[in-house]
Order: C-alpha cells, then sequence, then structure tokens
C-alpha cells in the first residue's frame, strides 16, 4: 500500500470512529429510552394530521444528533432532489430536457458523495502514481450519505422513467428521504416501494406488533450476538499470539458479526418503519443458506443489490449484450458496488473478488454447483468467509496476513492456549450465531405459536419484553455501541 | 377474543413495559457515585450551543443515560448471568470465577509497561540510591491469577518473563526477592485484588530474612471485622458473589509504635476503622492509598530503617515488617512524584524494597 493510501485508510478508522460515538443508534438507550418514546407518543397523537411532518423533524433532530452541521448537507441534497423532481415531471414532454435535469440531478447527488467520500483517496492515488504530494481534504464523512443519496438518484431516476409521478409535497419527499429508520443504515428504499404509503398507510394493531417483533429481535441480534463477536474481533487482532486455530475463529465470527450487524440493524429499521405503518423492502433473506454466490448476492443486502441492477446494470446494458461486454458490465457494476462500502483499494478488491466468482458462475459453475446441496454450502460459506475477512481488514498487507494465516502461511501453531481459551468463551455465541443464520429459529418459532394457540398472545410479549430487558442490560452496562454499516 | 383484539392486547402489553422503562430513564432520580464500580457517575452534559455544535452532548449523553439507567447494578447483574449461564462467557467484564475465587485476567504481558516500572526504580536508585549505603531489592506480588489460572484452563501473563524482565533491567542495582513459593490462592481475598493480612506472615518470613533480617518470631492475635467484605470484584464482575470476612494482625507493643502521615504530618493508626466501615474496607490498612507514611517501631530487633515502594498491597504487609525495623517508610511514587522523595526522605543506610503487584508492573503508567 502506498503512503497515499495509507493516509486514507488511516483517515477512513479515524472518521469512522469520530462518526461511531456521536451518531445515534438504534441499539442505544438515548434512542430506545429517549428519542423513541417521544416519537412515537407525539406521532400518535396527531399522525392523521401530521404525521409526515412529526416524522421529518424527529429524523432531522435524530440525524443532528450525529452531524449536528452536515444535517444542512442532507436538507441541501433533499431540496435539490425536490426540486428537480418536479423539474424533470414538468418537463417530461420536452424529452432533451427533461433528460438534462435528470442527468444534473445524478451529477450533483455523485459529485456531492465523491467529494465527502472519495475526495481524498483519489488525491492520495493521484498523489501516489504522479509522485506529487497535494495536500489531502481531510473531509469528515456524513453519516449515512451512501444511502440518502443513492434513494435521491433512484427517485430522479424513476420520476424521469414515468415509474413514478413527483412528490409535489416537499414534507412528503423530505420524510422518505430523511426517514429515521431507514437514514443512516438502509435499506435502500426506493421512493416507487412508499409513494403511496406516504399519504395512504394504514397502522394497525397486528403491523405494529410485527414490526415490535421485527425491533426487538433485530436489537437482540445486534446486541447479543454482533456486538459480542464483535469484540471477539478485537480480541483476535490485538493479540500477539496467533494461531491457525485462532484465525478461523476470527474468520467465524467475523462472518457471523458482520451478518448479525447489519441484519439485525436492517430488522430494526423494517420494524420501526412497520410501526409507523410504512413496509420497507426486505435486506436480507438468511444469506448464508444460499448455494451459489449468485443466490448469495440475492440475498445479502438485497436493496443494494438490487439498485445496482437497476440503475447501473441494466442500463450498461446487463446480458443482453455480448459476452465480452456482459463481463464488462458485471466488473464495473461490483467494482461500483465494492467502492461504494468504502474508499479504499481493500473494498474495489472485495467488489472484484465477486466479480470474478459470479462470472465464473454464469459461465462455468452454475450447473455443477446445482448438483450437491452440501458442496455447493461449502463452497459458498468458503468464499464468503476469505470475502469478509478481507472486508475487515485495514489493508491489503492484513488481508494476505489473515487469509494467509487462516491456510497455515506465517509459521503460526495450529493450536494456542489462547486460541482455545475464546474458543470456549465465545463457542456458544458462535454455535446461536449459526443456527440463527439459518431459517430453523424462526421455523421452530412458527411451529410453537400454532401449537400455543390464543396463548402466544401473551407469552410472546411478555418473551419480547423480556429480551428487551435483557438487551437493556447489556447497554446499561456499557452504551458504546456502534454499528458497521452507517460509515458508507 | 377476535384477532385485532389480541393483538391490541399483545402490543399494549409491551407498551406499558416499555413506557415503564422510559418513564423510570426519564424521571427515578439520578445517584452521584457508583458503590458497586467505586466511581462517580457521569453528569448531565452541559447544553450549550458549542457543546452541541460539536457534538460534545451528544456523546456525553450516551455515557451519563448508561450511568444513569434505572436499576443499574441490577442490569449488570443481569448481563453477568446470562453471559455466564446462557452464553457460557468464561468470564465477565474481563473477571472470572474459578474455585470460588474472583480472579481478573491479567493477560498478556505488556513489556514496555514493565520496562516502564523498571526505568522508574532505577530513576530512583540513581537519584538517591547510589552513594547512600542502602541495599536494594525488589519483589514482585502475583495476582491470584498466577495460583489459578493455568490449572482452571484460563490465561495469564507470563510471570516467569515479568520476573526476568525486571531482573534484567535492574540489574546491578536491585536483588530479586521471589514470593512465589510464599504465597497460594488461599492468601487471596474471594472478591478482591488484595491479598488477606492474617495470611502473609510466610511472605513477610521471606522478604525479611532475604533482606538480611534474623527470622521473624512476633506472635499475631488475628482480628474478624463483624461484617463482611465485599471487594472490588463484586462491583466490577457484577456476579453475585459471597463476600470474604476481612482480619487484621495485632500484636504486643503495638500501641507503642507510631505512624505518621507523611501528607498530613499527624499520627494515624495502623488500621483506620471508620474507612474498614467505609465502601472500601482494605482501605483500613495504614489509611489506605497515602503518598507517603513512616511507621517508628520502639520494639524492633534492630534500629534500621526501611523504605518500600509500594502499591496497596504493601499497606497490609508493612505492618508486618516493622519487627525487624526501627522505622519504615512507606513510599507511593504513583501519588509522590519520585523528583521530591529527597526532600521527604532520608535514604543513608537504608534497605529499600521496590514492592510491585504484577497488576501495576503491567499498567504501570500511573507511576510517575
Amino acid at each position: 500500500m502506498s503512503a497515499g493510501q495509507r493516509v486514507v485508510s488511516d483517515l477512513l478508522i479515524q472518521k469512522v470512529s469520530q462518526k461511531e460515538e456521536s451518531a445515534m443508534l438504534f441499539s442505544g438507550i438515548p434512542f430506545l429510552f429517549y428519542f423513541l418514546p417521544a416519537v412515537v407518543l407525539v406521532y400518535s397523537a396527531v399522525a392523521s394530521r401530521h404525521g409526515n411532518l412529526v416524522l421529518l423533524i424527529s429524523s432531522l433532530i435524530f440525524y443532528a444528533w450525529g452531524e449536528p452541521v452536515y444535517v444542512l448537507l442532507m436538507l441541501g441534497m433533499v431540496i435539490t432532489g425536490y426540486i428537480f423532481g418536479l423539474l424533470i415531471e414538468r418537463s417530461s414532454g420536452h424529452p432533451k430536457l427533461s433528460r438534462l435535469y435528470m442527468v444534473i440531478s445524478v451529477i450533483i447527488s455523485l459529485a456531492v458523495l465523491g467529494y465527502f467520500k472519495y475526495a481524498d483517496f483519489f488525491i492520495a492515488n493521484f498523489n501516489a502514481a504522479t509522485g506529487l504530494s497535494l495536500p489531502l481534504l481531510r473531509i469528515a464523512l456524513p453519516i449515512g450519505i451512501s444511502f440518502y443519496t443513492f434513494q435521491i438518484i433512484s427517485y430522479t431516476a424513476d420520476v424521469y422513467r414515468g415509474n413514478v409521478s413527483a412528490q409535489k409535497s416537499f414534507v412528503d419527499f423530505a420524510a422518505y428521504v430523511t426517514f429515521f429508520p431507514q437514514l443512516i443504515a438502509g435499506p435502500v428504499v426506493r421512493y416507487s416501494d412508499i409513494e403511496k404509503q406516504l399519504t395512504g398507510r394504514e397502522q394497525t394493531a397486528e403491523k405494529i406488533l410485527t414490526g415490535i417483533r421485527r425491533f426487538i429481535i433485530g436489537l437482540a441480534k445486534k446486541i447479543l450476538i454482533a456486538n459480542q463477536l464483535g469484540e471477539l474481533c478485537g480480541i483476535f487482532r490485538a493479540s500477539g499470539e496467533k494461531s491457525i486455530l485462532f484465525f478461523w475463529l476470527y474468520a467465524a465470527a467475523c462472518v457471523l458479526n458482520i451478518y448479525f450487524d447489519f441484519s439485525g440493524y436492517s430488522d430494526m429499521a423494517i420494524g420501526l418503519g412497520r410501526i409507523f405503518g410504512f413496509e420497507f423492502p426486505e435486506n436480507f433473506n438468511y444469506p448464508y443458506t444460499s448455494g451459489s454466490i449468485t443466490e448469495f448476492w440475492r440475498r445479502w443486502h438485497i436493496s443494494l443489490g438490487s439498485w445496482f441492477r437497476d440503475y447501473v446494470y441494466i442500463p450498461l446494458g446487463g446480458n443482453r449484450v455480448g459476452k465480452l461486454r456482459h463481463i464488462f458490465n458485471i466488473a464495473v457494476v461490483w467494482m461500483l458496488t465494492g467502492l461504494w462500502h468504502g474508499a479504499s483499494w481493500i473494498f474495489v478488491i472485495w467488489g472484484l473478488y465477486f466479480a470474478v466468482l459470479l462470472i465464473f458462475e454464469k459461465y462455468f459453475m452454475l450447473k455443477i454447483l446445482n448438483k450437491s446441496k452440501v458442496l455447493n454450502h461449502i463452497y459458498v460459506l468458503f468464499f464468503i468467509t476469505v470475502s469478509f475477512v478481507l472486508f475487515d481488514s485495514a489493508d491489503l498487507s492484513m488481508a494476505a496476513s489473515y487469509i494467509g494465516g487462516m491456510f497455515g502461511a506465517g509459521g503460526y501453531p495450529a493450536v494456542s492456549d489462547e486460541a482455545l481459551y475464546y474458543l470456549r468463551s465465545y463457542g456458544v455465541t458462535i454455535l446461536i450465531g449459526i443456527i440463527g443464520s439459518t431459517p430453523l429459529i424462526k421455523r421452530a418459532g412458527i411451529w410453537l405459536s400454532r401449537k400455543l394457540g390464543s396463548a402466544v398472545y401473551i407469552i410472546e410479549p411478555v418473551l419480547l419484553c423480556a429480551l428487551l430487558l435483557i438487551c437493556s442490560a447489556y447497554l446499561a452496562d456499557g452504551s458504546y455501541n456502534p454499528f458497521l454499516y452507517f460509515r458508507f | 377474543m377476535k384477532n385485532w383484539d389480541k393483538n391490541r392486547l399483545a402490543v399494549n402489553v409491551i407498551a406499558i413495559f416499555f413506557f415503564l422503562l422510559t418513564l423510570a430513564c426519564w424521571f427515578l432520580p439520578k445517584k452521584a457515585f457508583s458503590d458497586s464500580e467505586r466511581r462517580e457517575l457521569a453528569k448531565l452534559p452541559e447544553i450549550s450551543p458549542s457543546n452541541i455544535a460539536d457534538g460534545g452532548f451528544m456523546t456525553g449523553f450516551e455515557t451519563y443515560s448508561a450511568d444513569h439507567f434505572p436499576f443499574r447494578d441490577d442490569m449488570r447483574t443481569l448481563k453477568a448471568l446470562f453471559n455466564r449461564y446462557i452464553f457460557r462467557r468464561a468470564d465477565s467484564s474481563g473477571i472470572y470465577i474459578t474455585d470460588g475465587y474472583a480472579v481478573k485476567t491479567v493477560y498478556p504481558l505488556d513489556p514496555d509497561s514493565v520496562n516502564y516500572a523498571a526505568k522508574r526504580f532505577r530513576y530512583v536508585y540513581d537519584r538517591y540510591l547510589e552513594n547512600s549505603g542502602c541495599n536494594v531489592y525488589f519483589a514482585v506480588i502475583p495476582d491470584n491469577g498466577y495460583y489459578l489460572a493455568e490449572k482452571n484452563g484460563y490465561l495469564t501473563l507470563d510471570y516467569g518473563e515479568l520476573v526476568k524482565l525486571l531482573k534484567e533491567k535492574t540489574a546491578g542495582f536491585a536483588l530479586h526477592i521471589d514470593l512465589t513459593s510464599s504465597l497460594d490462592e488461599t492468601c487471596y481475598y474471594r472478591t478482591d485484588t488484595h491479598w488477606r493480612q492474617e495470611k502473609l506472615r510466610d511472605a513477610a518470613y521471606t522478604l525479611l530474612t532475604r533482606m538480611g533480617n534474623k527470622a521473624p518470631e512476633r506472635g499475631y492475635k488475628t482480628n474478624t471485622l463483624d461484617y463482611p467484605f465485599r471487594g472490588v470484584y463484586c462491583g466490577q464482575s457484577a456476579l453475585p458473589l459471597k463476600p470474604d470476612t476481612l482480619c487484621y494482625l495485632t500484636w504486643e507493643g503495638m500501641e507503642d509504635c507510631t505512624v505518621i502521615n507523611g501528607e498530613t504530618g499527624k499520627a494515624m493508626p495502623f488500621y483506620d476503622m471508620e474507612k474498614a466501615a467505609g465502601k472500601d474496607p482494605y482501605m483500613m490498612f495504614l489509611g489506605g492509598s497515602l503518598s507517603l507514611l513512616t511507621i517508628e517501631n520502639p520494639h524492633a530487633a534492630e534500629n534500621k530503617h526501611l523504605i518500600i515502594f509500594r502499591d496497596s498491597f504493601g499497606s497490609s504487609i508493612a505492618p508486618l515488617l516493622t519487627e525487624s525495623y526501627g522505622k519504615v517508610t512507606l513510599a507511593d511514587i504513583r501519588y509522590l512524584n519520585p523528583e521530591y522523595l529527597g526532600g521527604f526522605v532520608d535514604f543513608e543506610n537504608a534497605d529499600v524494597l521496590f514492592l510491585y503487584s504484577t497488576l501495576i508492573l503491567n499498567e504501570s503508567s500511573a507511576i510517575k
């Protein structure tokens, strides 16, 4: 890694740490027991007339908690998206003008995203390539910028395509973009998903109950599983006594940590949406049960994958082109997907890693993979594990060292006292994580609820309260509790 | 009951629970101090435009809201129990329970920390001891993990490596006194970091004889506090631990000894019974964390001077060392900068003992 890249990598780590410390997180006491109850109370009082206004104001407060200055940037982006949406629709009779407005809107969104997220990455690489020493801008990355710019881009693109009507109400549009459940960490909710819900959503007890259930389960996934395994990852990185077993323990913890952290947060977002009457799209569908990498990316971060498919892959021609162009399209989409995750070569390589696998599957492997359910799962888990170790590494040399260590490179012993101790200490958490990443628990829950009949309406809320209490106990013991994905 | 009624009932049950907890967060009175953690709890951060603009209020509120969560000690216990019995975690907040003892994980060895401590010892030697006719020693007090960890499958620092590092860095001026054979796990409290004074006679014997004194012969009476001693690990681990009993030793002629608090210049008792009834009863031994104090014993075998550079472990063993020394000076260079020692301590022809626990040596940044 060049000196410039190292600086950018350090900057990213510093930026992430600062943001994690100040953002309001769903899995934090200020959100759970101060912000959320206040919002629910006020919303319940005025939902019929001013529901979206309440959601907008509370979302701005939510965002300003972590970004007291950049909330203005987000508002500026919302205003831009709103105005261009109207301009695009009003000029629909003049296709060139309409297209121009759409292009300008997309350029503005990408320019803002590019400036705040990628400027130093490009400067550092420019310096490395040319030998110059242009100073880095050292701009703080606004939380959630990757999510809300993508939402605005998809909105203006959909208005241009005629898939949706431009939103006339600024409050409704702003409420959509800034809505706090999905603002800083997704899912990437498209305007078309909730267009009708902005003005015509229904809140029922059943919906609220399913929303609460989803939220509490997501909270438990994040606090009880993801955070604990995140600790183990930290212990591994700090350890001076690595062994092959410890590398694999770390890899397992890393894979489960990322899944439970991100899917837990998505569950909380979806659950919160439902409490307020919104149906958000699913973002995870048991990705670790996939039989191919192709299938994995239909089950993992679904909203992001479908966004890139609809707004990059298909406009590039998708698979309705020659073979070479098709491969090029896949490579571009996955390079951009990697880059979306972070301004670092690690993420670009991570994205291209999947491009290679997907191309390989599309042209050679898929038929073979379909023949054996066991081997195909082992194949998927193996490549996903390696990918997330890469994803979790600060730089390429660390990634190479960790992945090499998993396979015996580096002269590490097979086993160490430290690895055995942490295997013993985290073994149950890992086992729960493995089972929890399959549909088994959900199916068991459905079976049990059928057996319990009406009693489930008493037992379930008691269990959910107990789970909320346990999660609160963990939070009371130490509130610092960052979420991985909002650095994007 | 119709389905929508059942759904409404379920939502109401959860909502009532949730809002009760919320009201408790908002309105229950806030404590200033945590007895279990022995620290002040966070205050509400300043609400000002600048503090909000730079995010200081938000960061402070995170800590404040966690510190003042309703029934926080019970919540911590709930978490510790859940971790221990459901997740089967080996430790709770870095503390594990084995053979009935709470043990803090001291791992891994931090060579930089040990080297720093040794550097400060050498500074004291170079500045005050080199030409003073002193005999200099050092002894490392193993934490109870030394005796409990390995045999029970827990991690502990490499004690041998720690001592080896110290020996290398103090070579030429300090002699090592090995205490490991003079102690075992029963010499430590079950719920606290420290060792039990009534079990230190072997350790005192080793120190005194290795420093060239004749074998101690003094008889002691063991006194036990009436109330239970909940050591520091009770609060830190948040696990429901059975409390200890705290004992202290007295001997004939003790009342003729004089203990002077170097900070105030006033006389004080060996054992402060007010502190024995306070939040941290171990502080009863020689008043707890004092930077400088002296003990004079007119009945000592010889009118020699012993200077102990120590941490809190030194407070309970120092009384036993007075048998051989007419004067014992205790200096804690975590609180007293060695720069200023010369103004308070006469080093001439003294025996000097650097007596520190592995806990301090492995995290020695507090040593000035």
